[in-house]
C-alpha cells in the first residue's frame, strides 16, 4: 500500500508538471477511491508538482502559459480531494491580502501571484485592482492576514505603494505584517527604499519569498 | 564630499556622500542614458568603475547586470551611491544616437489644398488670417510666403517637415531623437516625471529647444524665413501631445486614464517655445483616448480608414500597440501595453535602430544564417525589426518551440533535426540556453520571453478587436501596419511570431509614418480637421483590462503557433 501510495503521489506530481489536467483529476479520484488521506495527497502529491513547475518557470524552461496550465491541473486535483479532507486535519492557512494599487487596473501579474500563493498553501484574499493603500491595510486587519502583496504595472502609480507601509507605521502595526511588492516598474532597490519586506521578480519567486518571510514562524 | 570623475570626458564633480553616480553624471552635464529615470529596472545607465569601487554603496546591481559585467567592474549608475572618490567610465549612447534611423515617410491620399492660414494684401500691408480671422499683419506684400510644419512627436523620435502651404510641396524634412527620452524613455516614466511642475517644465522646454534647432535647420536648408511659418500640426500619442502643449499629464497615468487635452484646437506657437511667426499657431489633432492619440487619428486620416470597404485592421506596432478596426465605416480602437521590448529594451543585446544594429535576419535552407546591420558595419546588437526576424525565424525552423522554449540540445551537439550549421549556434550562456546570432551577439531564453509578452499583448489586442466587431480572420480584407518601426518589419516575421494569424499573410501592408503624413494632410486641408473631430466622437474605445477573459486571451496569445 505504502509503495503504491508513493507511486501515486509521484504520478500526480509528474502529471502537474506535464500540464495533464485530466490525468491529475483521474489520479486524484483514484486516491479518493483507494481511501488515501486527501490532505496527504495534496501535500505530497500535488504540492511538489507545483513546486517543480515554479522551479521550471524560474529556470525559464516554463513560461506564463505553462505555469497557468500547471496551476489549472493542480486545481483540478484540489477540487476533487478537498471535500475529503478530514475536519481535524484541515490545516489553518496563513492569510495573504493581494491587490493592484490605486490608479492601476492591470491585474494579470497580480492574478498569477495570487494563483501561485494559493497553490503554495496560502489563503489569499484578492482585494482587486485600483485599490487605495488604506484599503489594503483595513482588509489585512479585518481578515487577520499576515502578508500584504501589492502590485502595479504602471510607473505612474508605484509611489502609492509606499503609503501601505506608512499607514501601517502610523497605526503602530508595521510588525504585524509582511509587505511584499512586485510588478513591471518595481526593482529590489525601490522595494528597499519604501521599506517593503521583499520584492519578487515573478510569481514563482513570490511564493518562495513568502515562505522565506515566515520561515520558523508559527501560525 | 566625494569626488567623482567621469571618463572619457574627464569631468570631475564634487557631490555629497550618498549621491548616486547617475545624479553626479547629471550634475556633470553628462547625458548618461537613464530611460527608467533611476529606478533600477532598465539597466541602460551601466558604467564601469575603474577606481574607488570599495567606497560605493550598491543597492541593486544583480537585477540588470550579468555576472560577467559585475566581475568586470560594471555597476548601475543609478543604484551606486558614492562614499568617496571614484572614477567611472561611461558607456552612454548619446553619441550613437546621431546616426539613429528614423522614418519620415508615410502613406497618404490626394486632397485639395485648403489652407487654414490665408493672407490678403491691401494698402501696402499683408494681413494674416487664421480660419478667416485676422491674427496679424506684415509690411509690404508677403502673400507669396506661407509655410507650415507637419510634426510627428514620437516617444523616441521627432520628425519635422517644412511645407509650402500654397503648393503643398514638402521642402525639407529633418528628424532627431526626442530629448525627453534620455531622462524618461517610456510613456509612463515620462508621465510620472512630468507630474511635478518642475518635471513638466523640463520636458516641455527640452522638446521646445529641440524644435527650435530643427526649425533652424529646416530654414537653413531651404532659405525659408521662419517668420513666414504660421502653423504647425503636432501629431503623436496623447502623452507626447499633452507634454508638448505643456499640460499636466498626471491624469493619463492613473485609472480611469482621462485625457485632459482633447485636441481639435489650436495653441499659441510662441507660448510653447516654437520659434516661428510671432502669431504662429499649433494645431492639435483630436484625441481618441489616453492611449489612442492624435497619431492614430492622423493615421486613420492618412489611410482613409473610415472609408474602407470590408474590414481593415490598422496597427501601430510599438511600445503601446495602438490599433483600430474599421468594419464598413464603423471604427473601434484599443491599445495594448506591449512594453519596450520592440525598442530593444529588456533584451540582452537589444539596442535602438542605430549603426551596428542587426535589422534583418534569416535562416537559409541549409541552416546557414544571414543578417544585415544598419550602416553595414559589424553587428553590435539587435534592434526591433532584427528581433522580430530572429525570433520569428527561430520559431519557424524549430530552434524555438511553440511554447517559446529553446529546443533542448543533445549532449555534445545541437538540437535534434536541425542542420548542423544552425544547431551549432544553439549554446548556453550563464547556464541558460541562448542562440549565437553573430559574434558577441546572443539571443537568450529570457529575451524570447520578453518578445512573447510584447507580441502576446499585440495579438491579444487584435483578437479582442476582432471579437468586438464579431469578425473572423477571413473577413479581414487588409491589415495596415503603421509606424516607423513597423516599416522595417517583414510580413513573414509577423506571421512566424504568430503576432498575426497566418490568414493575414497575404494582406499585410506597411504604410509607414502615417502620423506625419496625416499631420501634413491636417495642415494642408482644413476640412480634414472637422471631419476627424467629428469622427473621433464615433470611435468605440475598447478597454482591454475590462474585457471578460482577457487574462486567458493574453496568455494564449504568447504562443508561437
Amino acid at each position: 500500500m505504502t509503495v503504491l501510495k508513493e507511486e501515486l503521489y509521484q504520478k500526480m506530481s509528474a502529471a502537474i508538471v506535464e500540464m495533464e489536467e485530466d490525468l491529475v483529476a483521474e489520479l486524484s479520484r483514484q486516491a479518493v477511491r483507494e481511501g488515501i488521506d486527501a490532505f496527504e495527497a495534496i501535500d505530497q502529491g500535488l504540492t511538489p508538482g507545483m513546486e517543480r513547475a515554479g522551479q521550471l518557470f524560474e529556470e525559464e524552461e516554463y513560461f506564463v502559459p505553462e505555469l497557468l496550465m500547471c496551476a489549472d491541473a493542480m486545481n483540478a486535483g484540489i477540487d476533487i480531494l478537498k471535500p475529503h479532507i478530514k475536519a481535524d486535519e484541515a490545516k489553518v492557512k496563513r492569510k495573504a491580502v493581494i491587490g493592484v494599487i490605486e490608479g492601476d487596473t492591470h491585474d494579470i501579474g497580480k492574478n498569477l501571484v495570487k494563483l501561485m500563493l494559493e497553490t503554495g498553501g496560502f489563503d489569499v484574499i484578492d482585494v482587486g485592482r485600483d485599490i487605495p493603500a488604506a484599503e489594503f491595510v483595513e482588509r489585512a486587519k479585518s481578515e487577520g492576514a499576515e502578508l500584504i502583496c501589492v502590485s502595479t504595472l504602471m510607473t505612474t502609480t508605484m509611489d502609492a505603494m509606499a503609503y501601505v507601509i506608512s499607514i501601517l507605521k502610523e497605526q503602530g502595526i508595521r510588525d504585524r505584517f509582511k509587505v511584499i511588492v512586485g510588478g513591471g516598474p518595481i526593482s529590489p532597490g525601490f522595494a528597499a527604499k519604501i521599506g517593503a519586506d521583499g520584492y519578487s521578480r515573478n510569481a514563482a519567486e513570490a511564493v518562495r519569498l513568502a515562505h522565506k518571510l515566515f520561515e520558523g514562524k508559527d501560525l | 564630499m566625494a569626488k567623482i570623475t567621469f571618463m572619457p570626458d574627464n569631468i570631475t564633480v564634487e557631490a555629497a556622500a550618498g549621491t548616486s553616480l547617475l545624479a553626479a553624471a547629471r550634475m556633470a552635464g553628462l547625458a548618461l542614458e537613464s530611460p527608467c529615470d533611476g529606478i533600477g529596472t532598465c539597466g541602460k545607465c551601466k558604467a564601469r568603475v575603474t577606481a574607488g569601487r570599495e567606497t560605493l554603496t550598491l543597492t541593486d546591481d544583480r537585477h540588470k547586470l550579468s555576472a560577467a559585467e559585475a566581475a568586470d567592474g560594471f555597476v548601475l549608475a543609478c543604484q551606486a551611491a558614492a562614499g568617496g572618490d571614484v572614477t567611472v567610465e561611461t558607456v552612454s549612447g548619446t553619441e550613437r544616437n546621431k546616426t539613429l534611423k528614423i522614418l519620415s515617410e508615410g502613406r497618404s491620399f490626394s486632397y485639395d489644398i485648403v489652407n487654414y492660414i490665408t493672407k490678403t494684401f491691401a494698402g501696402g500691408r499683408t494681413t494674416v488670417l487664421a480660419g478667416g480671422a485676422p491674427i496679424g499683419a506684415e509690411d509690404g506684400d508677403t502673400a507669396a510666403f506661407n509655410y507650415g510644419l507637419a510634426v510627428d512627436i514620437g516617444t523616441t523620435t521627432l520628425v519635422c517637415a517644412l511645407i509650402d502651404a500654397l503648393t503643398g510641396e514638402e521642402l525639407a524634412t529633418v528628424s532627431a531623437l526626442n530629448p525627453q527620452s534620455l531622462r524618461a524613455q517610456d510613456v509612463l516614466t515620462r508621465i510620472k516625471f512630468a507630474s511635478t511642475p518642475a518635471g513638466l517644465q523640463e520636458m516641455h522646454s527640452s522638446i521646445s529647444r529641440q524644435f527650435r534647432d530643427m526649425v533652424s535647420e529646416l530654414c537653413g536648408k531651404t532659405g525659408v524665413e521662419r517668420r513666414f511659418i504660421y502653423e504647425a500640426v503636432y501629431s503623436g500619442n496623447t502623452t507626447m501631445i499633452t507634454l508638448a502643449a505643456g499640460v499636466d499629464p498626471a491624469s493619463l497615468g492613473k485609472y480611469p486614464y482621462t485625457p485632459r487635452l482633447r485636441g481639435g484646437n489650436h495653441i499659441s506657437a510662441p507660448e510653447h517655445g516654437l520659434d516661428i511667426s510671432p502669431f504662429g499657431l499649433i494645431y492639435l489633432p483630436p484625441v481618441v483616448s489616453a492611449y489612442v492619440g492624435p497619431d492614430i487619428t492622423s493615421g486613420i486620416l492618412a489611410v482613409r480608414l473610415h472609408e474602407k470597404k470590408g474590414t481593415t485592421l490598422f496597427i501601430d506596432i510599438g511600445t503601446n500597440g495602438e490599433m483600430a478596426i474599421a468594419k464598413s465605416g464603423s471604427l473601434s480602437a484599443t491599445s495594448t501595453a506591449a512594453g519596450p521590448a520592440f525598442e530593444g529594451m529588456n533584451i540582452t543585446h537589444g539596442m535602438r535602430a542605430d549603426a551596428g544594429a542587426i535589422e534583418y535576419f534569416a535562416v537559409r535552407e541549409d541552416g546557414e544564417t544571414e543578417l544585415r546591420t544598419i550602416g553595414g558595419v559589424k553587428p553590435v546588437g539587435i534592434c526591433g525589426s532584427g528581433l522580430f526576424d530572429i525570433v520569428g525565424e527561430l520559431a519557424r525552423v524549430g530552434v524555438i518551440g511553440a511554447s517559446g522554449r529553446f529546443a533542448p540540445p543533445r549532449p555534445g551537439s545541437g538540437p535534434d533535426g536541425l542542420p548542423a550549421a544552425l544547431a551549432g549556434r544553439v549554446t548556453v550562456r550563464e547556464g541558460k540556453p541562448a542562440f549565437l546570432v553573430a559574434d558577441g551577439v546572443y539571443l537568450t531564453q529570457s529575451d524570447v520571453r520578453q518578445v512573447q509578452l510584447a507580441k502576446g499583448a499585440v495579438r491579444a489586442g487584435v483578437e479582442a478587436l476582432l471579437r468586438s466587431e464579431n469578425v473572423g480572420y477571413a473577413d479581414v480584407t487588409a491589415v495596415q501596419i503603421a509606424g516607423s518601426f513597423g516599416y522595417h518589419l517583414q510580413a513573414k516575421s509577423l506571421v512566424n511570431l504568430a503576432l498575426l494569424p497566418p490568414e493575414f499573410a497575404d494582406r499585410i501592408e506597411f504604410v509607414g509614418n502615417t502620423s506625419k503624413s496625416g499631420a501634413r494632410a491636417f495642415l494642408l486641408n482644413v476640412p480634414c480637421r472637422g471631419e476627424m473631430e467629428a469622427l473621433v466622437q464615433n470611435i468605440t474605445c475598447l478597454e482591454l483590462a475590462d474585457q471578460e477573459g482577457f487574462d486567458r486571451l493574453f496568455v494564449k496569445s504568447m504562443s508561437f503557433t
